[in-house]
């Protein structure tokens, strides 16, 4: 029999798995061609084994992980006993392990020692995947035929032969398929290397030991998670939560988290959320598991490792035809901000009675515009995606919020790039982006702020708005108030009107100018209890606005 | 004139080292005191024990001297101790959180109650000027000079001592960023001004006015240093070359250590790499772990086939300087770090250092709090008589007393408490050999941990075995082995200027007039500084179009004038990529970001043949110990006590063993066996229990 690990060599194989990951992501990053991912950092690595546990993930976009083991499943079933080296598998559909359309995951099977044991996992947002609009994200869309080109487990590579065919198939069903195949070239590159990676790591520890190792890794992960969730006070909590709207005149649509706590097991439950929506409001099954593993990360130690040991100590309930698992049929897309942002928050909620000095306020909801025009300095369309004007952070038992660092599902992980890059490469000016004073939810511990940015679009052009959060803010907690919501507006030819979360084909004339406020993260604790240097800090720099956060602009 | 010396002068921060090498080759090194109000205080003093050691007086030793190069710590520990100069920031009407916006992330993914960091200069210090340059370098908005005098006002008003100024799109057009450093000359004439066109003229605003603030942030306090030690020397009529080595691992003049101050803050670490890099020549082992311990601070960098990597991507104290450095971690820690016990009673060691003064309990300075020289004396691991050659006796009641307080609170023993110490900081020393190695992904089993720095002897071979290292590599000059390598650093001078467009549209001629202005300022300035042969590198940061990341890819042996020299750059590009992503797209446009130009001036390497150390290969027996004294291997042993300087080439011996220096002391466990090498530098084989 194999002689037992020494722990030098399980603290090898644990380092170099997550450096592998960090290292497809560095390379990911640095070779990708879109925007939402070179600059904005917009996928998620991962390295999953046969049996579809996730072994090792970089902290790229949290909302991606939790969702890839369902994919491996998906891909396992699909090809059973007719995987070989060199295969390069693609996917994005959310019946086989998607999350929504834009996600195009590409696995890479790594072989050591002649048997099959990993998989190599590479997902990304793509800047466009066909249907019905340019970008993916189609707010009048009713079926999810219109949100894009559906791909069930398919092979792109067999034995390393390229199917040019496929490719080309897929390449006319996109609107950009330049940039389409430099990111695919990109994802199937970064999963080679992690190959490539992982089969040095078989040639020098062997894979049976290299095994092993993972199998002490996830045990030892499992244990770390179950010691924390053992400390809660063991109970039934419910948390709630609310989307804006479904963009199909429901409003106030409720995500409600029921969660039992019991010795070191965490079940959730989130069946009586409301029934789903006629429009893409609405979670797919693989986006909501992922959306509560994210919930579970936050609230355990940062430094467990987030594989499938970790994970162990929880389960998911959920119903067929709610908000939080749509029937197939249904539009996905907004899924992995909404109502995933939501799924999170009700879970945090719940638990803050069982773990207060975990529980975080609110982090901001989601709120993007995508533009598409003509360049005239390029002669070419593009297409921009708004991941600038970051909305703030919750605040925390530990200290305010962190200022323009996002949402509940990126929490600070997404770059909005440079915007001397943006107006190198796009016909944009950004005359404004910075914070937006007043804006972060008041308490003990200040939500973090939102950004103010007026942006002049030069050239005419379309724009869709996707998101949620103009009328809901991030929650406050345990006292704290809620951070002030979004407000965009369309300044066109003198005239200013609000934007609304899920507007179709918004025309944009050239010079006019988008004048995005982003919200404010929730606040934590009563605001009565705010140290009164911190108050007149937030004066000083004119955070706050006449004493008061937690205000409009 | 036969004893024209070289003085390198590494200062740390509990002791400032010194190593001088005369023509011949012979090294004379010493360490004495720093003196952390004044640097400049320490460096005179150790001058002098130098001047005495070679039996001249001060300015005896200056007049035969012709080049001291210099590693500073006074950037580093602005930054670290959050010490620096009060720093306003000026900056595009619109964009004033540029700086603390930190491109919308966060570190630490998971940990949401990690609270947001305090920025270099808070916002009520960065004002917004009306103005504003267009992506193309043409102006948009005029600058606003009164708009623009009345916020220099409001700085000068504030206290600001050292402003920065970050315009966007100023790496194209710096006309309104020169305007501004006008203004400011006008209306606050002592301040330390930083343009971020001047430091780091690239594209990407947030790694330009980072770089611009840390400059503004550390310079003046570098400025002072460096003119207060100018002034001293300049008093005893040192008229040789005084250079200050970079982060990057060249060596500079004072004027440029000034200006470009965010350079510095690896000045002495960067010592420290070009130290071993001479150690891995000379001794034949190209991968190795650095392993530079302090009173204060440990340095761990990485040694593959001789070479280390320039990073552009680092930091310092969570602060990004996007000026290209040697990648090198740095842990707070070393045999000034205080034991004491946290708020669960759990033992600590570390983060507060006892640094220079008052310094451990042991130096009779003051110290209260045991550190881990104290542990180390309580071990017998450090002699109380013969401490830095018995120049300083150590207080070895104080220590024990204060042991003695430490382990009433953990109701143990003195003894226990000590070793706990002492292993305890020996994990945090493993810790920082993990990040550089492991969390890279490269098993440290197969380098050798090469000790250096004054505190490093007592603690290798422990780390070693933490880590399973199997050998330890102890140069003689090891305690000195930064100042030592600050010998071989050669002289570099950098510019870069950001060419955004299409390599397609460049014919040779284009290609080559954009480096030729970068090559004739950077041989220009350099020749300034150093009157022998220059040689040029240069390097195109390059990217397929679409891409925001770039590559560097190496012009060296491309004739420039050749006629197919773009079409052989981009092949070299797309072989780049290949070789780093493993596949290349032909036939996509490829884009030249950066064009980048390093002037190189040689040093030649000091010789070592006549190192004080070196034995006489005539006589290769054993020799006997010093003494011995009773020092704690688990359990009381007497042990053997050697002179690090008697040691022959050749010698074996077995562990448990001390060996002695003046400035450094190695301990050598059980079953671990030391070899004596050439130049009598010690090569160690640890037993490891695997």
């Amino acid at each position: 029999m194999a002689k037992p690990l020494d722990p030098i060599t399980t603290s090898v194989v644990q380092h170099r798995l997550s450096s592998v990951v960090e290292e497809m992501g560095e390379a990911m990053l640095r070779t990708s061609y879109s925007q939402i991912l070179n600059a904005s950092r917009d996928f998620s690595i991962a390295i999953c084994d046969t049996r579809s546990r996730l072994i090792a993930q970089a902290d790229h976009i949290p909302v991606h992980v939790g969702a890839l083991p369902w994919a491996v499943r998906a891909v396992e079933a699909a090809f059973t006993g007719t995987i070989e080296p060199g295969d390069v598998i693609l996917l994005n559909d959310p019946t086989t392990g998607g999350s929504h359309l834009p996600d195009v995951t590409a696995f890479v099977p790594v072989f050591g020692e002649g048997v099959r044991r990993y998989w190599t996992v590479v997902r990304a947002h793509m800047g466009d995947i066909g249907g019905a609009t340019h970008g993916a994200y189609n707010p009048a869309a009713t079926e999810i035929w219109q949100e894009g080109l559906r791909i069930p487990p398919l092979k792109l590579y067999e034995a390393g032969r390229l199917r040019t065919d496929v490719l080309d198939l897929i390449a006319l069903n996109v609107r950009f398929p330049r940039d389409f195949r430099g990111d695919l070239a990109a994802m199937i590159g970064a999963a080679h290397l992690g190959e490539r990676r992982i089969e040095r790591l078989f040639r020098e520890i062997g894979a049976e030991r290299v095994e092993q190792a993972v199998e002490a890794v996830l045990d030892g992960a499992e244990r770390q998670a179950r010691a924390v969730v053992s400390g809660w006070a063991d109970g039934t909590y419910r948390g709630e939560a609310l989307l804006d709207d479904d963009g199909r005149g429901r409003e106030d649509v409720r995500i409600v988290a029921t969660v039992t706590k019991r010795g070191s097991d965490l079940s959730v439950d989130l069946s009586e959320s409301d029934p789903q929506s006629a429009s893409f409001a609405n979670s797919s099954h693989a986006n909501t598991q992922a959306a509560v593993a994210m919930a579970f990360a936050y609230l355990i130690d940062p430094d467990i490792p987030k594989n499938d040991g970790a994970f162990r100590p929880l389960s998911v309930t959920l119903r067929k035809g709610s908000v939080v698992w749509a029937d197939d049929h249904l539009p996905v897309t907004l899924c992995t901000t909404h109502p995933a942002n939501e799924i999170v928050e009700a879970i945090v909620k719940a638990l803050s009675a069982a773990c207060p000095e975990r529980a975080m306020a609110g982090w901001s909801r989601r709120f993007r515009i995508s533009v598409t025009g003509d360049n005239p300095r390029t002669g070419k369309r593009f297409i921009w995606h708004m991941f600038h004007a970051r909305p703030g952070g919750g605040a925390s038992p530990a200290g305010d919020g962190w200022s323009g660092a996002g949402e509940w599902h990126s929490v600070g992980g997404i770059k909005f790039g440079s915007i001397e890059v943006a107006e190198a490469r796009f016909p944009l000016r950004f005359d404004r982006h910075e914070f937006r004073a007043g804006s972060g939810g008041e308490g003990r511990h200040r939500g973090g702020l939102g950004t103010a940015m007026d942006l002049v679009v030069e050239v005419p052009a379309y724009a869709h708005t996707a998101g949620e959060g103009a009328r809901h803010g991030a929650a406050g907690l345990l006292g704290g108030r809620d951070g002030a919501p979004h407000d965009y507006r369309l300044v066109s030819q003198g005239s200013s009107r609000p934007l609304r979360t899920k507007e179709f084909g918004i025309e944009i004339a050239a010079g006019d100018r988008l004048e995005v406020r982003s919200g404010g993260g929730g606040g934590w604790g009563r605001p009565e209890e705010r140290a009164p240097e911190a108050q007149a800090c937030d004066l000083t720099r004119e955070l706050t606005q006449g004493g008061h956060a937690g205000g409009q602009e | 004139m036969s004893d024209r010396y070289r003085i390198g002068i590494d200062v740390g921060g509990t002791f400032t080292d010194l190593a001088c090498v005369d023509a011949a080759g012979a090294l004379t090194f010493l360490k004495t005191p720093s003196t952390p109000e004044d640097q400049s205080v320490g460096v005179m003093t150790g001058l002098s024990e130098l001047a005495e050691r070679l039996g001249l007086d001060l300015p005896g030793l200056l007049a035969r001297t012709a080049r001291i190069v210099h590693g500073t710590t006074v950037a580093t520990n602005a930054l670290l101790e959050r010490k620096g100069a009060r720093t306003g920031l000026l900056t595009t009407r619109g964009h004033r959180d540029i700086l603390e916006m930190r491109e919308g992330l966060k570190p630490e993914r998971y940990n949401l109650l990690l609270p947001p960091p305090e920025p270099l200069v808070p916002r009520d210090l960065r004002r917004a000027v009306p103005e504003r340059i267009g992506h193309d370098g043409a102006v948009v908005t005029d600058l606003e000079e009164a708009a623009l005098d009345a916020e220099i006002l409001r700085l000068k008003e504030a206290g600001v001592e050292a402003v920065a100024v970050c315009y966007l799109h100023s790496y194209r057009n710096a006309a309104h960023e020169r305007r501004t450093a006008e203004r400011l000359a006008a209306l606050m004439p002592e301040a330390y001004v930083s343009l971020s066109s001047n430091v780091l003229p690239q594209i990407k605003e947030y790694e330009r006015v980072s770089t611009a603030v840390v400059n503004a942030y550390v310079g003046p306090a570098v400025r002072r240093y460096l003119e207060s030690l100018a002034r001293r020397l300049a008093a005893i009529r040192f008229e040789g070359s005084l250079f200050i080595i970079l982060s990057q691992g060249g060596v500079a003049p004072l004027a440029e250590a000034a200006r470009l101050a965010a350079a510095t803050v690896l000045s002495g670490p960067a010592g420290g790499v070009a130290g071993s890099r001479r150690v891995a020549a000379l001794k034949g082992a190209p991968d190795l772990i650095p392993f530079d311990m302090g009173g204060t601070s440990t340095d761990v960098s990485l040694l593959e086939g001789g070479s280390i990597a320039l990073s552009a991507d680092r930091g310092l104290a969570g602060e990004r300087i996007a000026l290209r450095s040697l990648d090198i971690i740095s842990v707070g820690a070393g045999g000034g770090s205080i034991a004491r016990l946290d708020a669960a009673g759990i033992l600590q060691v570390g983060p507060q250092s006892a640094g220079a003064r008052p310094g451990p309990v042991c130096y009779g300075q003051g110290g209260q709090s045991p550190t881990v020289t104290d542990a180390n004396l309580i071990l017998g691991y450090l002699d109380a008589e013969h401490f830095l050659g018995g120049r300083r006796r150590l207080d070895a009641e104080a220590c024990a007393a204060a042991m003695d307080a430490l382990a009433a609170r953990l109701s143990t023993t003195r003894d226990e408490a000590a070793a706990g110490i002492y292993r305890l900081i020996n994990l945090k020393m493993a810790d920082g050999i993990r990040l550089m190695t492991l969390r890279r992904g490269v098993d440290p089993r197969r380098f050798a941990l090469l000790s250096f720095g004054g505190a490093a002897g007592l603690h290798a071979v422990e780390v070693a075995r933490e880590m399973e290292m199997e050998r330890v590599l102890v140069p003689a000059m090891a305690s000195v082995l930064s100042a030592w390598g600050m010998l071989n650093g050669d002289l570099r001078y950098e510019v870069a200027r950001s060419h955004l467009g299409d390599l397609a549209s460049l014919d040779p001629a284009a290609l080559a007039l954009i480096f030729a202005p970068l090559e004739e300022e950077a041989t220009a300035r350099l020749a300034v500084w150093f009157d022998g042969a220059i040689r040029v590198e240069r390097v195109a940061e390059m990217r397929y179009g679409e891409q925001i990341f770039e590559i560097e890819v190496s012009l060296d042996g491309l004739d420039l004038a050749a006629r197919d020299a773009v079409k052989e750059l981009e092949a070299r590009f797309h072989r780049r990529h290949e070789e780093l992503y493993t596949y290349a797209s032909p036939g996509q446009e490829v884009v030249l970001v950066n064009a980048r130009v390093v002037a190189v001036g040689a040093v030649e390497p000091p010789q070592l043949a006549s190192s004080p150390a070196a034995p006489s290969p005539a006589k290769p027996g054993p020799v006997a110990p010093l003494r011995s004294r009773r020092a704690f291997f688990g359990t009381w042993r007497e042990v053997p006590v050697y002179a690090f300087a008697s040691l022959p080439s050749g010698m074996v011996l077995p562990g448990p063993a001390i060996i002695e220096a003046e400035t450094t002391t190695v301990v050598i466990g059980d079953g671990d066996t030391l070899t004596v090498h050439a130049f009598g530098w010690l090569d160690i084989r640890v037993r490891c229990n695997a």
